[in-house]
């Protein structure tokens, strides 16, 4: 029998793919962000309904809170009109397009059919209470995973001095005028 | 035969693969179809999503919390590149008044 967990899940996956389709075809890229909001709260659904809490939380004060914010943010700076002609020209590139992403799709869902009922056929072991799983999370972040941490933070760093530089750079937001 | 039926629906491993195929073709989609940088560069995050979704589904159903940690890299790659994208999308958007992807082998020097 179907339980709840089954029609959250329906329900979680019908918004993130419907969220999904309307940010690819929104003519507005306003809209486009707007709906890429939804898919991300959406998506940290799904991670609660993978018990995976602390990661779920990350995704939207992350996500949904600061990437979100940039992309309006910038939008906001831009000149905001309806695009005449959002989508690339081409009948025929547009075919192959769309033909090669359900190509893709299709590698993808066999392989999945094929393979993956077969490693994880047993069902899933019930994982800690919430608390001990983000200890364990940390605990393996920071031992098994340390040196990628801080590398990590070197990477932010260098983006950190590169976004400043890039709008520095004449034509940016702060261009220095000479 | 519902049984049959109730088996398919039930959620597992799978429909969580196949939830991430489908958002991760439709980011495929987004980046090859549009023009505008900005839903380009959605696009891209909606793929990094897809991503996350599979890394947080394989570590639950083999009980390996290692994929988590992966997610949070790539959160943070994520939004460093939206970070730079973004720049990027402001500088185009400077020098040419429009955001068209095409303006960016302008953009030497």
């Amino acid at each position: 029998m179907l339980e709840l967990a089954d029609y959250t899940f329906y329900f979680l996956a019908l918004v993130t793919l419907v969220g999904g389709i309307a940010v690819i075809t929104a003519q507005n890229p306003i809209y486009s962000a707007l709906w890429l909001a939804l898919t991300m709260v959406s998506v940290a659904g799904v991670f609660v309904s993978l018990d995976a809490w602390f990661v779920a939380g990350v995704q939207l004060i992350v996500y949904a809170g600061a990437v979100m914010v940039l992309f309006v943010m910038v939008i906001m700076l831009f000149d905001l009109r309806r695009e005449t002609n959002a989508f690339s020209r081409g009948m025929v590139s547009g075919f192959l397009k769309l033909a090669s992403a359900g190509i893709f799709l299709g590698l993808i869902g066999g392989s999945i059919y094929n393979s993956a009922e077969t490693v994880f056929a047993p069902p899933p072991a019930e994982l800690e209470k919430t608390a001990d799983a983000t200890k364990a999370l940390a605990n393996t972040l920071f031992t098994k995973y340390i040196f990628s941490f801080e590398v990590i933070g070197v990477l932010l760093l260098v983006i950190a001095i590169g976004a400043v530089t890039l709008s520095r750079v004449q034509g940016g937001t702060h261009a220095k005028h000479d | 035969m519902p049984n049959t039926i109730d088996t398919i629906l039930k959620v597992s491993l799978n429909h969580y693969l196949v939830l991430s195929a489908v958002l991760f073709t439709l980011g495929v989609l987004g980046v090859l179809l549009r023009k505008n940088v900005i839903v380009i560069l959605m696009s891209i995050e909606l793929m990094l999503n897809a991503v996350n979704v599979t890394f947080i589904a394989f570590s639950r159903y083999s009980g390996n919390i290692d994929g988590q940690v992966m997610v949070f890299f790539v959160m943070t790659i994520a939004a460093a590149e939206a970070a730079v994208g973004l720049a990027l999308a402001v500088l185009i958007f400077r020098r040419f008044k429009e955001i068209n992807i095409r303006y960016f082998e302008h953009l030497r020097g």
